[in-house]
């Protein structure tokens, strides 16, 4: 009943995004494929593959970010929450009572679901700041909680996964290369959700409220209903992917799993590449692990420990004074959606 | 059972050390809340700008052998150095608008500001003594830090000068138009952009102002900025984003709270009811006690 209306609010989104020529689907279709192939490719090494696997779950992870920020417009800052449960539970349950982060992950994602239900209904009737505000508390709050209950967590230490061999019931591996496919996989149905959502109804009520609350309102769409909705979607991807960044790193600590660090490396990968985009996440998370792998060379070269971090906020101070649509706002124009750059 | 008398003698102690604690909270957040109130800017490397004025009683301290107190009005014009820089890079863009861009710029300069640090000073957590480091006062059955007594005193001096300046003086004056109006104040004959850059001038270095008094009983580290930002969220959130003197009281509400559990329940835990009473007041009064309107 809303959707029509909401159509009529922005035109310009659902042109660009469904007007995918077969073309530009096969300039999808070839880094995936090159993708895929990477641990036949001869000169290609397992720390080559790890870095892929890093950039691939970052990106899953800055897709689902995306989802509240880009498209729905609410600032959670602090998204690491959803990050830090998913790894949490499915570690502790996989360490103390055996269950399969298959299962686990489950879980996890409805407890991620049910930590947004509870922040989202209290603080997203309030505009931007207020939400914001409440995302860092909430995940600054984990942070110590996490320190603080050592028997479950592991305190400050973190929680290192036990380690039980190649198994996929456990989902661990001692080579990378299985990682690259799951975590392939992840990209590619999270791309798909997002390319989804931008032309769905909801996706457009999402664009409608970020762009203009009062109008989306007088629109007919229920505001307060869309952002919990978008809010609770991107909670659960995080939460999901997170099953996977455990997998592979198979460790957590307070400050990896809530921190702030670890929130805005889940906002770059979208900020980077281009909010509010199927394909910024992509290329902004590829970006980042690059970056982030040179200025870790960098950094042991000069001995000057966090370089990362530097080149992560001047990044982020760059693209959003100089390039606010990011990089797939600077080579296509008429991808982003909403907005007239 | 002993117990009520101990427990309410404890309770007491708690609320007294809770209070000068957030005294120092409250100026810790009052230059967030001027900012937001003029500008709706929320500045998140709020904390980074306390933390390098820390740096600057450490080095004051460490060395050159003078008592961090003394440095007070540099370490302000210091910090106020630094948020003219980081206004007129980043948020002059942002004036008027708490917007995502904004708060995500915010967080950038937040880390590159850490990152300085961390370069310069190294990831070390250092303190620094003053002439009260370190020294009681016994008051009857109750214990104090002298060094926090200090801080709480400078607190309450720098917040009813600030309040001072804004009420009583024409540049005061002309700061609250801009908040109220700035159409109106421009048309009216004040140079907003200049105001602006005044009322965050002043806004950062309350911030090292705050940071200096603070390191007298705290030690810093390029970190502390990210761990203080929380309890200054809250003040400000609960007293009032927007008002000086709410946001003051504020601060000193979080200082009881939180010391109040750290003594009677557990002091790891001591924030976490703060976080509790943040989401209240977000959900059923975002604009605290006596804040201004958002938007």
């Amino acid at each position: 009943m809303e959707a029509p209306a909401t159509m009529s609010a922005i035109p310009a989104a659902p042109a660009a995004a469904s007007r995918m020529p077969t073309r530009s689907l096969l300039y999808l279709f070839l880094p995936v494929v090159v993708v895929a192939i990477l641990p036949l490719l001869p000169f290609v090494n397992n720390y080559i593959i790890a870095a892929t696997v890093r950039a691939l779950i970052f990106i899953s992870l800055g897709q689902a970010w995306n989802i509240v920020a880009g498209i729905g417009g609410q600032l959670s800052l602090g998204h690491s929450v959803f990050l830090g449960l998913g790894c949490y539970t499915t570690g502790i349950l996989f360490n103390r009572y055996g269950v399969p982060p298959w299962i686990g992950g489950f879980i996890a994602m409805l407890l991620s679901l049910a930590v947004a239900l509870v922040m989202g209904s209290m603080t997203l009737r309030m505009r931007g700041v207020f939400f914001a505000l409440a995302t860092v508390a909430v995940s600054l709050a984990l942070v110590q909680l996490s320190r603080h209950f050592v028997d479950l967590t592991g305190g400050a230490d973190g929680l290192a996964l036990k380690f039980v061999g190649n198994s996929l019931w456990a989902m661990q591996s001692r080579t990378p290369a299985p990682f690259l496919y799951a975590a392939l996989a992840f990209v590619i149905v999270y791309y798909w959700i997002t390319r989804a959502l931008l032309t769905s109804s909801f996706g457009l009520a999402m664009q409608a409220v970020r762009d203009d609350e009062v109008a989306a309102a007088a629109a007919g769409v229920a505001v307060f209903r869309t952002k919990l909705l978008g809010f609770l979607l991107s909670a659960a991807m995080t939460s999901l992917a997170a099953v996977l960044y455990l997998q592979f790193y198979m460790a957590i600590d307070p400050e990896a799993a809530f921190g702030l660090s670890q929130a805005i490396q889940l906002q770059l990968p979208a900020l980077l590449g281009g909010l509010g985009t199927a394909l910024g996440p992509v290329i902004g998370g590829a970006l980042m692990i690059f970056l982030s792998e040179v200025t870790n060379w960098g950094s042991t070269k000069i001995g000057v420990e966090g370089l990362d971090i530097l080149v992560y906020g001047l990044m982020l101070l760059i693209v959003i004074l100089r390039a606010p649509s990011g990089i797939v706002g600077l080579v296509f124009k008429n991808a982003v959606s909403g907005g007239p750059r | 059972m002993a117990g009520i008398e101990a427990v309410l003698l404890l309770a007491l102690q708690a609320i007294l050390s809770g209070v000068l604690v957030g005294g120092v909270y409250g100026i810790l957040s009052v230059g967030l809340s001027l900012a937001f109130g003029v500008m709706r800017i929320v500045n998140f490397a709020h904390g980074e700008l306390v933390m390098y004025g820390m740096y600057a009683g450490v080095i004051a301290s460490r060395n050159f052998g003078i008592d961090p107190l003394l440095i007070l009005p540099l370490s302000f014009l210091l910090v106020a150095l630094v948020g003219v820089a980081q206004y007129q890079i980043v948020f002059r863009h942002f004036v008027g608008h708490a917007t995502l861009q904004q708060l995500l710029a915010a967080i950038g300069c937040a880390l590159v500001l850490q990152m300085i640090a961390q370069i310069i000073f190294g990831a070390d957590a250092r303190t620094a003594t003053s002439m009260f480091t370190g020294q009681y006062v016994v008051f009857g059955p109750f214990f104090l830090s002298q060094a926090q007594i200090v801080a709480f005193i400078v607190a309450v001096a720098a917040t009813l000068g600030v309040e001072l300046l804004l009420r009583a003086t024409t540049w005061g004056k002309a700061v609250r138009a801009v908040a109220d109006d700035l159409e109106a104040a421009e048309v009216v004959g004040v140079n907003s952009r200049i105001i602006n850059i005044g009322a965050f001038a002043l806004a950062c270095g309350l911030a090292g102002l705050a940071g200096t008094v603070l390191v007298t009983y705290f030690p810093t580290s390029p970190s502390v900025g990210f761990s203080l930002m929380p309890i200054i969220i809250i003040a400000t959130t609960i007293g009032g984003l927007g008002s000086i003197g709410g946001t003051f009281l504020g601060g000193i509400f979080c200082g009881i709270i939180q010391q109040v559990t750290a003594m009677m329940w557990n002091s790891a835990l001591q924030d976490v009811p703060l976080y509790v009473l943040l989401l209240l007041f977000i959900a059923f009064r975002p604009t605290g006690f006596f804040g201004v309107r958002s938007e």
